[in-house]
């Protein structure tokens, strides 16, 4: 479990059942350090607590209390990993990869060592489409993070900008593949956070979690997150269902549509509790009502648990299972047609791509 | 300090610098180095080397007895453990075998984690720099160029190549990159070194990798062969090679522990 500090109020997050904690880990989530979204500012390590308008110059004087009292209250929480946090850019500054060393990776491990700690360190960091892209952005962000002697993994979070609500582009899920390799090749530990359905995909690459989110952002990694937009106009995503069998979320306009023209049409999604409250016709589909985020962490908890333990295995069947979400897909399309968010475009692309990771992983 | 010692004679070795070997009535044979301090630069990485090797208390580095700098003269004196034993590049035929060298290597990286640890890579080995004391075990010398990670970089950021010795460093070496320097640097010279100890030859010796290139050209390009026309294929010291001799840091051994554990199954 991740635990989110921008969600819940640090001293209840420190009265939660150990148990809940001892396998999981923060996201210190200090992406921005003069914004203070949701409880954030309740965290005894927020910048804003150590100085009001807490700037990057002040970085240079305070990197050593900030790792103090961030690595306490994750100690204090007994999480099972200690997180060393990263700052978030829209481009990023030439010295960056310099600047974290100095103000967080060093001061962090210090601290640590200085401190006895007995439990793995996680370097968090977001790759951005051009460290993916890019063989020399690619090259110098996988030094960085593998240059670090006392880092057991990473807390690896792929930055998302695209504008579909899948991932329908095949260099990218290929590169984010291969670095989640290399990474892994370093035998770091490798644990991906804020995936959508991609995350069945990244598991071909072995790493050792993935996170599930419930709401849509959570399973993207967007820094609009963090930032207090109040004055910004919110757009309201359409309720939508995911479907194990089809690895696919459906717009409930669709579902709709289906349900007048396919007689089995509930067949294409997966049985849970939720589920049949949720086909009732008096059920009033929303994005705000939680059934569907419910029935999607059960289902795809379920999904992703079922994922053979070889590579060989799993790639195998996540081929098969696109093959078979494909037919399912040509079922419904011969009597409703879905748009491009809800209908089978990313297969193809993750079917191509596993292909071709295959073949990486034979070199 | 130098006032007590004989000189015994005149050493051949020093680059720059004059060595003598000398006899000090308490610490036994010495080497006395005198040498001009040539700018800022040359001093503050006299300084460094000598403020490391006199906290470094370890057979696997001469002890460091005095150090002096004379400002008038411009020049710096060193007393430091005279070594007995043989450059490693003249005992190449002590490693041979795959099992002589990594046992070597295991030894050698024990030396190494103990400056890796302090976040100082040493950046020039070589077998000229490595001593085999007649017991066999190495004993590394001239951290000269030893890049020390938690202090600023002496190296200049415009200078098309970083301070290396240019056919045993590292592309990144070669080409300055000196953000990416870290112990991988070293393990690369050390892959270097095994693979030469194994051919006989400098791996990237375009007359055994069959091009017109220079070893320089070649390390950059990454080509180097595991064969000579007397020398056959050896899977360990393959797979050392290719987890050593990799262009980008990243490919190869992470970190010593895991380097370590390699190299101490091989034998």
């Amino acid at each position: 479990m991740i635990f989110s500090p921008v969600n819940i109020d640090a001293d209840k997050l420190l009265a939660l059942d150990v148990d809940l904690k001892k396998t999981g880990f923060l996201d210190p989530q200090l992406y921005l350090l003069n914004e203070a979204k949701g409880t954030l500012d309740t965290y005894p390590y927020f910048p804003g607590n150590l100085k009001p308008d807490f700037t990057t110059p002040d970085l240079d004087t305070s990197q050593l209390q900030l790792a103090q009292l961030c690595i306490d209250y994750q100690i204090d929480n007994d999480f099972k990993y200690m997180i060393i946090p990263t700052r978030y850019y829209v481009d990023y500054p030439t010295s960056y990869f310099e600047q974290s060393t100095d103000y967080f990776v060093t001061p962090f491990c210090e601290y640590i060592r200085a401190k006895n700690i007995d439990k793995k360190i996680l370097l968090s960091v977001i790759v951005k489409s051009i460290m993916l892209s890019d063989e020399e952005k690619r090259n110098e962000v996988l030094n960085w993070i593998t240059g670090h002697q006392h880092i057991d993994g990473v807390y690896l979070i792929f930055e998302n900008n695209f504008s579909s609500k899948q991932i329908k582009d095949f260099d990218y899920l290929l590169n984010a593949l291969k670095f989640i390799k290399i990474l892994k090749d370093n035998q770091m530990e490798v644990h991906l956070g804020y995936t959508n359905t991609e995350a069945l995909l990244y598991s071909i690459a072995m790493p050792d979690s993935i996170s599930i989110g419930s709401y849509e952002n959570l399973r993207s990694f967007g820094i609009k997150r963090f930032q207090d937009l109040e004055s910004s106009p919110m757009r309201a995503p359409n309720a939508r269902l995911y479907s194990s069998k089809l690895l696919q979320w459906i717009d409930y306009d669709y579902i709709q549509a289906m349900k007048k023209l396919i007689p089995d049409y509930e067949n294409f999604f997966d049985d849970s509790e939720f589920k049949p409250l949720m086909f009732q016709p008096e059920f009033k589909w929303h994005f705000a009502k939680p059934e569907p985020y419910k029935h999607y962490f059960y289902i795809f908890d379920k999904q992703i648990k079922s994922l053979p333990d070889s590579q060989t295995d799993r790639i195998e069947q996540l081929k098969s299972d696109i093959k078979n979400a494909l037919i399912l897909f040509k079922r419904i399309k011969d009597k409703v047609l879905l748009d491009d968010d809800s209908d089978d475009s990313h297969l193809p692309t993750w079917f191509n791509v596993i292909n071709a990771y295959q073949i990486e992983i034979t070199k | 300090m130098i006032r007590d010692c004989t000189i015994i004679k005149e050493l051949p070795l020093g680059g720059q610098k004059k060595v003598h070997l000398a006899e000090h009535p308490v610490a036994g044979k010495v080497v006395i180095k005198r040498g001009a301090i040539k700018s800022f630069t040359s001093l503050e990485r006299i300084k460094r080397e000598v403020e490391l090797l006199s906290e470094l208390d370890s057979i696997y580095y001469p002890k460091q007895y005095h150090f002096n700098i004379d400002i008038k003269t411009k020049e710096f004196e060193i007393v430091e453990d005279f070594i007995e034993g043989k450059v490693l590049r003249d005992a190449l035929a002590q490693f041979r075998t795959p099992d002589e060298i990594f046992k070597l290597l295991n030894s050698l990286i024990d030396g190494l984690s103990i400056i890796w640890d302090k976040n100082i890579v040493h950046r020039d080995l070589k077998p000229e720099n490595i001593i085999i004391r007649p017991n066999g075990m190495p004993c590394i010398i001239d951290l000269g160029i030893a890049r020390f990670l938690d202090l600023e970089s002496l190296t200049k950021t415009i200078s098309p190549m970083g301070p290396c010795t240019p056919i045993y460093a590292t592309p990144e070496q070669l080409t300055n990159n000196k953000n990416i320097i870290d112990p991988r640097t070293d393990f690369f010279n050390l892959g270097i070194i095994a693979l030469e100890l194994y051919l006989g030859v400098h791996p990237f010796d375009p007359t055994y990798v069959g091009n017109h290139y220079s070893i320089v050209e070649n390390i950059l390009q990454n080509k180097y062969t595991l064969v000579t026309p007397s020398v056959t294929y050896d899977d360990k010291i393959a797979q050392f090679s290719y987890q050593t001799l990799q262009t980008q840091p990243y490919n190869r051994f992470r970190n010593y522990t895991i380097l370590k554990s390699f190299v101490s199954k091989q034998y």
